[in-house]
C-alpha cells in the first residue's frame, strides 16, 4: 500500500505499455488472502455439507458432494477476493454509475417513444426547471457536493492519513448536506484513532483537498470511538444578522410615556472641561505595585503559562 | 421550542401588566448555530463567561441575556457595567445598576452574598437543597460587563482582589439559590481575572479573538488543539463565536441582535411591568444622578 499514492483514482496504473489493473504487491497480498479463504471455505463448507449430505446418501458420495460444494464456494470466494480491488472501485463509484446508466437508458427510451423535439422538450424541462428554481438547484448542488466529498476524502485517506499495516482505509459512510457544507460520517478501522486525524495539519490538508474552507473532526457519538464525524465548511451560514425575538414579547400598545431616568446636563464632555488635578492616594491604602514579576511576562504570541496554572 | 408561540401577549394597557410570561427556567434564545438551527442557552443554575476582542459582540450577547431576564417577572437584575452604556439602557428595570464605581460594586456584591447566605440558611431550615420554579423567592441575575474594569483597573489592588473574591464566591455558591452570573470581558487572562474565578464558569462564549491562545483562555485550555479557535472567525461578522454549553463541545453560533431601539422598547416595557408589579421601585439613584 506504500505505492498507493502513485495510483490513479481508478486503482490501476499504466506502465510500459502494459496495463496493470492491480499492482503486483497488492495483487500478491490479495491472492494470499484469497488462497487462505479458499482453503478455509473448502474445509468448513465441505465438512458441513458432507455431514448433512451423508444423512441422505452413501457417506462416500456425500463426502464427495461436500468436497465439490466446498470447492465451488471456495472458488467463488477466491475470485471475489482476488477481484476485490477492482470491485471496490465499482462500489465506490456506484452512485455515478447508476446515474450514468439511468441517463443513457432514459435518453434512449425517450428517443424511441417520442419524436426528437418532444424528447428535447422533456429533457429541457427536467433539467431546466430544477436549475431555474434556486432552492432545488441548491439542493441538487448540495447532493452533488456530497458525492464529490466522499471521493475526495477517500483520496486523502489513501494518500496521507496514516493507515494500519494492512492498508485498510477508514470506511466512509453517509454524507449529508448542511447549511455550511457537508457532514460525513466515517468508521475508523483498527490502527487509526481520532487523535491521528486531529494531529496538526491533517484537517487543513483535508480542507485543501475538499476545496473547502475548513474541516473539523469530532466523535459522532458517545458509544463508539471508531465512529467519527467530519464537518466540511464551505459557506458562511452565520453571515446574516439574527433578529432577537425579545421585542416581540412587548405588546404594541404600551403607553409611550414609559418612565425613564432624567437626562444629564452636557458638562465635562470634552477635555478642557476636565481639570488636571493630581491624584492623592489615600494614606491607608497600600501602594499600587506591578502585579507580578516581569520575567514571566507573556511571550510574543500571548501565551502566559500562569493562565493554565 | 419556539419562544414566540408559547406566550400570550398581555391584554390592553388599562389592565395591570402581567409581564411577558417568560421564565428564567426557559432557555434563553441565543441565536442560530452553523446548521441554521436555533441555539438556546439554559441559564438557570448556570453561569456564563463571555470573551472576545473589542467589538466582538460581547455586550450584545449580554444584552440578550439581560433582556430575557428583564422580561421574566420574578428575576431581579443586578447590573455592573464599567462602561455604563452597555447595560445602561436596562437601568430603570434593574434593582441595582453599578457604573464605574468599584466601592458601589463591592457593596452590591456583598449584598448579593448576604442574600445568598440567607437563602441557603432558609433552604436548610426547610430541608431543601435548591430552589425551583415559582419558589418563595425569585432569581437574581448578576450581569457584569467589562469585569476587567473592576478586577484590574479601578481602585487599588485590595479592592480589586476583594471584588474578584466576592464574585468568585457568588459564582461558586450562587447556583442553587438562583443567583446567576453572566460576565463579559475582552481577554480573561490571569492578570485580569484570577484563573480560579475564570474556571468556575460552566458556559463559555468566545467571540472573535485576536489569536488562538486568547481563544483558549476563553473557551478553556486545549480547544485550539482540537480545532476550535475563535481566531478563525471573520472579524466583520460580529456576534459570531464559539459557544460551550450543553453538549460540552464548542458550537459555532451567531448571537441574536437587538438594536438600541429594540432594547429601549423591551427595557421600557420591563420597567413598566416591574414597577406595576412592585418588583422595582422608581429608582432613587436616578434622581440622585440628575441632582
Ligand atoms: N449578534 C450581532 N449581530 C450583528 N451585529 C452585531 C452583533 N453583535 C454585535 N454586533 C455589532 O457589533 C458592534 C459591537 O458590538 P458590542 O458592543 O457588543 O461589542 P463588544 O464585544 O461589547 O465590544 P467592547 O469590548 O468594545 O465592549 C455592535 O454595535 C453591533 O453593530
Ligand atoms: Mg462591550
Amino acid at each position: 500500500m506504500s505505492k498507493s499514492s502513485q495510483r490513479s483514482p481508478f486503482g490501476w496504473s499504466n506502465r510500459g505499455g502494459q496495463v496493470t489493473v492491480i499492482e503486483a504487491p497488492v495483487a500478491r497480498s490479495y491472492r494470499r488472502r484469497a488462497t487462505i479463504a479458499f482453503w478455509v471455505t473448502l474445509g468448513v463448507v465441505g465438512l458441513l455439507a458432507a455431514t448433512v449430505a451423508s444423512e441422505y446418501m452413501h457417506p462416500i458420495l456425500g463426502g464427495l458432494l461436500g468436497v465439490v460444494l466446498g470447492a465451488v464456494l471456495g472458488a467463488v470466494l477466491f475470485a471475489l477476493i482476488v477481484a476485490w480491488p477492482v470491485l471496490r472501485v465499482f462500489w465506490h463509484w456506484l452512485p455515478e454509475i447508476l446515474l450514468g446508466l439511468a441517463t443513457v437508458y432514459g435518453w434512449t427510451t425517450l428517443m424511441q417513444s417520442t419524436p426528437l423535439w418532444g424528447s428535447l422538450l422533456i429533457v429541457a424541462l427536467v433539467v431546466g426547471v430544477p436549475a431555474a428554481i434556486a432552492p432545488t438547484r441548491r439542493r441538487v448542488m448540495a447532493w452533488a457536493w456530497c458525492l464529490i466529498v466522499r471521493h475526495r476524502l477517500r483520496l486523502c485517506f489513501a494518500a496521507f492519513i496514516a493507515t494500519n499495516r494492512h492498508g485498510s482505509l477508514p470506511l466512509i459512510l453517509l454524507a449529508k448536506p448542511t447549511p455550511a457544507g457537508e457532514r460525513v460520517w466515517v468508521w475508523l478501522r483498527p490502527g487509526l484513532s481520532l487523535r491521528d486525524l486531529e494531529q496538526d495539519g491533517q484537517m487543513q490538508k483535508l480542507a485543501v483537498a475538499c476545496w473547502a474552507n475548513e474541516v473539523r473532526v469530532m466523535r459522532a457519538g458517545r458509544k463508539y470511538a471508531a465512529f467519527i464525524r467530519l464537518d466540511i465548511t464551505r459557506r458562511e451560514p452565520l453571515a446574516h444578522t439574527v433578529v432577537s425575538p425579545l421585542p416581540d414579547y412587548v405588546p404594541t400598545d404600551i403607553p409611550a410615556n414609559a418612565p425613564t431616568s432624567p437626562g444629564m446636563p452636557p458638562v465635562g464632555l470634552d477635555l478642557p472641561d476636565v481639570p488636571d488635578v493630581t491624584v492623592i492616594a489615600s494614606p491607608d491604602a497600600p501602594r499600587q505595585r506591578k502585579p507580578r514579576n516581569p520575567t514571566t511576562a507573556a511571550s510574543p504570541n500571548g501565551f502566559d503559562p500562569s493562565d493554565y496554572a | 421550542m419556539d419562544l414566540t408561540d408559547t406566550i400570550e401577549l398581555p391584554t390592553p394597557a388599562d389592565t395591570v401588566p402581567v409581564g411577558a410570561g417568560l421564565s428564567i427556567f426557559d432557555p434563553v434564545f441565543l441565536g442560530i448555530d452553523e446548521f441554521g438551527h436555533p441555539a438556546y442557552l439554559p441559564m438557570i443554575y448556570r453561569n456564563i463567561l463571555i470573551g472576545g476582542e473589542p467589538g466582538a459582540g460581547k455586550s450584545s450577547l449580554l444584552n440578550t441575556i439581560v433582556g430575557h431576564a428583564a422580561l421574566c417577572p420574578d428575576v431581579r437584575l443586578c447590573l455592573l457595567d464599567g462602561k455604563q452604556v452597555e447595560l445602561g439602557l436596562w437601568k430603570d428595570a434593574a434593582d441595582v445598576f453599578v457604573g464605574p464605581d468599584i466601592d458601589h460594586a463591592i457593596r452590591t456584591l456583598r449584598r448579593v452574598q448576604t442574600v445568598m447566605d440567607n437563602r441557603y440558611a432558609f433552604l436548610l431550615s426547610h430541608r431543601r437543597r435548591k430552589i425551583g420554579p415559582n419558589d418563595l423567592f425569585g432569581q437574581i441575575l448578576v450581569a457584569c460587563d467589562e469585569i476587567a474594569y473592576f478586577s484590574a483597573t479601578a481602585g487599588d489592588k485590595k479592592d480589586q482582589d476583594l471584588f474578584a473574591a466576592l464574585l468568585r464566591d457568588i459564582v461558586a455558591r450562587g447556583r442553587a439559590v438562583g443567583i446567576i452570573v453572566a460576565a463579559a470581558t475582552q481577554r480573561p487572562s490571569s492578570d485580569i481575572i484570577p484563573p480560579s474565578l475564570r474556571d468556575l464558569f460552566a458556559w463559555r462564549f468566545a467571540g472573535r479573538c485576536t489569536n488562538d491562545v486568547s481563544s483558549d483562555i476563553v473557551l478553556g485550555h486545549g480547544w485550539y488543539a482540537r480545532g476550535f479557535s475563535s481566531n478563525s472567525i471573520d472579524p466583520n461578522n460580529q456576534g459570531e463565536g464559539y459557544l460551550i454549553a450543553e453538549g460540552g463541545i464548542p458550537n459555532r453560533v451567531k448571537a441574536a441582535y437587538m438594536t438600541d431601539a429594540d432594547i429601549i422598547r423591551v427595557a421600557d416595557y420591563a420597567t413598566w411591568t416591574r414597577r406595576r408589579s412592585g418588583l422595582v421601585a422608581p429608582a432613587e439613584s436616578a434622581v440622585k444622578v440628575a441632582a
